[in-house]
Formats: C-alpha cells, sequence, structure tokens
C-alpha cells in the first residue's frame, strides 16, 4: 500500500518536474527549430515543425563575417581565464592555506568589488583604454574580462582549497618541498576538479560578458555577445539568421554545460550547489 | 617525489624550521596576495575615485583637459535670476533622473519579488525524487546559463508586434484580440523586460534555494509525518524558516544585479522611457549626449543608491554570507 503511494507520488513529481523544465527550456527549442527554418516559415506563425534547411547558418557565416566575432570570443574567454588563474592561484592559496587576521577582510573586499556597479567605473575605464590605444583590441579586453572576472575566480578557488586537508600540504613542506613545488606539485594536482570547475565558470562568464564588450568594441575585437547586439532591429526578414547565429554562441557553452553539469552548477552559484 | 631528497640532510631544530617556516610562509602570503590587491585596485578603486571627482567638474569627452572644479553644481545649482526668479537644476531635481531611479527600483522588487516565488516553486519540484533528475536540472538551468544578449534578442523577436510567435499563438487561443506591441508599447514594455528576466534568473534563485533545501535534515519530515502536521504547515513552519538564510543570501545577490541592470534593456527596449533604468540612462549621457560629468554625477549617484540598499538589506535581513556553512 505505501509502496504504491510512493510510486504515484514519484511519478507525479516526475511530471511536474519534466513540465517546469519544458517551460523554462522552451525558448531555447523554439530557437533551435526556428535557425533550421526558411526565412519565410520563421515569420509566419508559431510552428514546431521547421524544413530543416541549413541556409541561416551558411548565411550566417557567409555575409556576416561570422568568424571574426567567434575568434575574437574564444580568445577573450580562454585567454582572460587563464591570465586570472595564474593571478588567482597563489592569491587562493594564501587565503586557504595561509591566513592571516586580515584575510576575511580582504575577502570581503575582494567579493564587494563585485557588487559595484560597472556604471560607477565606466568613464574612467574608457578614458584609459581610450589614451593607451586598447580601445577595440583583443589584448586590452583579454585583460579587463580577466580583472573583472578575478573575484569570483579567486572565490571559487578558495572554496576548493579549503576542501584540501593543509596537512598534506604541511607533509610536504615537512619533506623540504619548496613553497613553489608545494603549490605546483602537490596543490594543483589536487585541485585539478577545482580549477577545472573554475576555468570552466570563468570561460563561460567571459563568452557572456556583454556590458564591457558593447561599450569598449566596435568591429576589430568585438565578440559574439556584441556582434548579436549589433544585429540590428527586428525589422527585416531575418529571424532565421539571427537563431542562427544564437544557437551558435550558445552551442559551445551547450556542449561545455553538458560534460560537466555538476561543477557547472556549483560554478554558477558561487559555490553554493555541491 | 620529494619525499626521497627530504632527508639526505640533517633537518634544523624542529622549533626554528617551523617558525622561519611561518615567517617565511606569512611573507609569501602577503607577495601572492599583492597582484590580485592591485588588479582589483586598478579596475575598481581608482577608477571610482576619479569618477566621483569627475562629477565636480564640467568636463566632456573633447574637453577633458580644461574640465573645471565647478563643486556641486551637476548635483544642484541655483540661480538667481535679475528679475529674482530662481532656476534650480543639476541631478537631484532632475526629473528625468528620478524617473530612471523609480523604474530601476520597480523593475529591481517585481523581478526579485517574483524570481524568489517562483524559483521556491522550481526548487521544491527539484529537490523531490523524480526520472531524469540530472536533465532536468541542466535543461533548466541552461536560460542562466547563456549569453543574455542572445536571450534579449530571441525575445525580442518571439514578442515582436508583426511576426512574434506570442502574438500569433495568443491571437489563435483569443487571449488578444488584436497583435500587440509588447516591448515598444509604453503599457507592456516593462511587463516584457519583466518576462524575459524572470525567465531567465529563476533557474538562478532556484538552485541557490535548492542548495538550502538539501541541507534540512530528512528525518525532520519524517517527524513531522508521524504527528501528522499537514504538508502545507510543514512548508510553512519547518522548511521555509530552514532555508530563510539561503533565500536571503539569493535575494541579495540578484537585487545587485537588477538593481544595475543594462544589457536586457538596452537590447530589449531601446529608447523607452518606461524602461529607462539608471543604469541606461548614465550611458545615455555618456556616450549618446556627450554630458560626460552630469552622467560621471548619475554614476556617483547609482553607486550610493546601490551601496545603501545593499546596507540596509544586511543590516535590517541580518544577512550572513557564512550563515550556511
Amino acid at each position: 500500500m505505501a509502496r504504491a503511494v510512493t510510486t504515484r507520488t514519484k511519478i507525479g513529481y516526475t511530471i511536474a518536474a519534466w513540465a517546469v523544465a519544458l517551460v523554462i527550456f522552451f525558448p531555447i527549442l523554439y530557437t533551435i527549430i526556428t535557425s533550421l527554418k526558411t526565412e519565410q516559415e520563421a515569420i509566419s506563425g508559431f510552428s514546431l515543425i521547421p524544413s530543416f534547411s541549413t541556409q541561416s547558418f551558411s548565411d550566417v557565416q557567409s555575409q556576416n563575417n561570422y568568424w571574426r566575432p567567434f575568434t575574437n570570443s574564444v580568445i577573450l574567454a580562454v585567454g582572460s581565464t587563464l591570465l586570472a588563474l595564474v593571478v588567482a592561484i597563489p592569491a587562493a592559496w594564501a587565503m586557504a592555506f595561509s591566513p592571516t587576521k586580515r584575510t576575511k577582510d580582504i575577502l570581503m573586499w575582494m567579493l564587494s568589488t563585485k557588487m559595484m556597479p560597472a556604471v560607477a567605473v565606466l568613464v574612467p575605464i574608457y578614458l584609459i583604454f581610450l589614451r593607451t590605444g586598447l580601445m577595440d583590441t583583443r589584448i586590452g579586453l583579454t585583460i579587463l574580462l580577466m580583472l573583472i572576472n578575478l573575484p569570483i575566480v579567486v572565490w571559487m578557488l578558495y572554496t576548493y582549497f579549503r576542501e584540501i586537508p593543509g596537512e598534506i600540504l604541511e607533509a610536504a613542506r615537512m619533506d623540504g618541498a619548496s613553497l613553489r613545488d608545494e603549490i605546483i606539485h602537490v596543490l594543483t594536482p589536487m585541485a585539478v576538479p577545482g580549477i577545472a570547475s573554475t576555468l570552466l565558470l570563468n570561460v563561460i562568464l567571459a563568452w557572456n560578458e556583454a556590458f564591457w564588450t558593447i561599450q569598449l568594441t566596435t568591429t576589430n575585437a568585438a565578440p559574439l555577445s556584441a556582434f548579436i547586439a549589433s544585429f540590428s532591429s527586428p525589422q527585416g526578414l531575418f529571424w532565421a539568421k539571427l537563431s542562427a547565429a544564437s544557437v551558435m554562441a550558445i552551442a559551445p557553452i551547450l556542449i561545455l554545460g553538458w560534460f560537466s553539469q555538476k561543477q557547472l552548477v556549483r560554478g554558477l552559484t558561487f559555490g553554493a550547489v555541491k | 617525489m620529494t619525499a626521497e631528497t627530504s632527508f639526505s640532510q640533517a633537518p634544523p631544530p624542529e622549533a626554528t624550521r617551523r617558525s622561519r617556516l611561518t615567517a617565511q610562509r606569512i611573507r609569501s602570503a602577503w607577495i601572492f596576495l599583492t597582484p590580485m590587491m592591485l588588479a582589483l585596485a586598478l579596475v575598481a578603486g581608482w577608477p571610482l575615485f576619479r569618477n566621483i571627482y569627475f562629477s565636480f567638474t564640467d568636463a566632456s569627452l573633447t574637453n577633458l583637459g580644461a574640465a573645471q572644479w565647478i563643486g556641486f553644481d551637476n548635483y544642484y545649482s541655483k540661480i538667481t535670476l535679475p528679475s529674482g526668479r530662481e532656476i534650480t537644476s543639476g541631478l537631484l531635481v532632475d526629473p528625468e533622473w528620478w524617473r530612471a531611479v523609480g523604474n530601476t527600483l520597480r523593475f529591481a522588487f517585481l523581478s526579485v519579488g517574483f524570481e524568489t516565488v517562483f524559483g521556491l516553486i522550481v526548487a521544491l519540484v527539484l529537490n523531490a525524487e523524480f526520472k531524469g533528475r540530472a536533465l532536468v536540472r541542466a535543461a533548466v538551468l541552461v536560460p542562466w546559463a547563456i549569453p543574455t544578449i542572445v536571450s534579449a534578442k530571441i525575445w525580442a523577436w518571439m514578442l515582436n508586434d508583426q511576426f512574434g510567435v506570442i502574438n500569433d499563438v495568443f491571437l489563435k487561443l483569443g487571449l488578444i484580440s488584436e497583435k500587440v506591441a509588447w516591448t515598444a508599447s509604453p503599457d507592456t514594455a516593462m511587463t516584457a523586460v519583466l518576462i524575459v528576466d524572470i525567465w531567465k534568473t529563476t533557474p538562478f534563485m532556484a538552485l541557490l534555494i535548492l542548495a538550502g533545501l538539501q541541507m534540512v535534515p530528512k528525518d525532520i519530515y519524517e517527524a513531522a509525518k508521524i504527528d501528522g502536521v499537514h504538508p502545507v504547515k510543514q512548508f510553512f513552519k519547518i522548511t521555509l524558516p530552514l532555508i530563510w538564510p539561503a533565500v536571503m543570501v539569493a535575494v541579495i545577490f540578484r537585487l545587485l544585479d537588477a538593481l544595475r541592470i543594462f544589457d536586457l534593456i538596452y537590447v530589449l527596449t531601446p529608447n523607452n522611457a518606461q524602461t529607462r533604468t539608471m543604469s541606461v540612462a548614465v550611458r545615455e549621457n555618456l556616450f549618446d549626449f556627450d554630458n560626460f560629468a552630469y552622467g560621471s554625477a548619475q554614476a556617483t549617484m547609482l553607486f550610493f543608491i546601490i551601496a545603501l540598499i545593499t546596507i540596509l538589506y544586511i543590516t535590517l535581513g541580518r544577512v550572513r554570507f557564512d550563515g550556511g556553512k
């Protein structure tokens, strides 16, 4: 008897959960469907069955010089993440394994900079870019994105490092390992899962970043976010093309995300969900 | 690797070795922290002060070198004409600005409110046992993981008055009698922005609340069940109080994001007075109208408004960021 009730409840929850997922995922699904339609189909009302035309994909790639922003996105996302790790790993080590009285203050200060509205520092950073010739360059944006995401990278690494027992590092030290060995040969290999998910999250954050990329690029260094933002107003007949461009912009995230769901969930919630 | 070489030489006395190591570690710790702190000062500290400085000048993008210190004039100034009439100007008496402040607050409270309620519901559903949990969790997370610009564009098309599917479906279902210009009409623009933001951010709320739910011990429910406590009462008397700290932290994260919202509105409803938020107004003054100094004053005020709300929230709500750990 009790068993039957549990099964029925379970079926109920399964249906509810799948319904919620479908509602939330539906706009994405519809975009994928639209990307496989012709422009004429795309604007002729609601329909879930596309003609599986790949015309839009090839149009976007040939007409809009799609690969330039795509390459920019890859360079910005990967470059800024690797740079951030170089600065963040030692900093997170210091916070996790060699805490002082000030560690907590530094951590709070670091996180509080993330709470600051970006427009409050827009003018001065815009001027720095203008004066140093970094405007619309990949190197300028890479450095900026690295600086902007640095607090999150340090924070995430810190939460992962804290789970590693300090005794292991201490043992290595007592065995005469230098600090450099301790970090590169002992800590880093143990923290590979943590570093990997930090890397993943930061790549996604940098990939999605739009405020700075819109303000500080025109054509040369514009990544996909800026490219799609400038995909002009919805007047002409190009919904299918926009959908195709969107699908190509989110595909890397969907693929990366699929292979690393657990780490992604932890990352996107800043370590709150394990 | 290191173990082989470790005892090749006689170790110094344990005590001095330890203290030497400790001193060395503390020194290294500071050296390691310096680049990060310099980087943050470079991107957050100095520009903020510079922005505040600009707000007290008459700088413009074309005329930065000759910027004059004009005190509080960008914020408030009063001129008495020879006729005796007083003219006040500045940010504090600018109705456009206060309208942007109002829009931002309205957007922030409505979006965060709905997201919290929906997030709670989704979290409760996801917390139950069901088939295909991993897939559902991943599917739910997608709107949060993809670029806001992309979601804004997708929705701009779906909400489009001529070709959008939303009008098409609503017309066929008889929910509306004529096509609605969702993103352009003053009556619906804010609703459109809210719908997209709630769709995009509810998953994030749900996951943070789910984290809180997973920490609630299961035997509490067993006990409540044996005592015959009604499930609704269980939720309000047991679940909600226990996950409240997690909800409070999730809300502050969201509130901070909502108060500075820019990209969604920039793409979905540009040039619409009903959805012109503080960040959008600042950007307009900085780049479109070349009111550099005035824009800086707005940015400064935006910073202080957000700081004030954050401080109020954290003190009044007694939020503890390390609460769950």
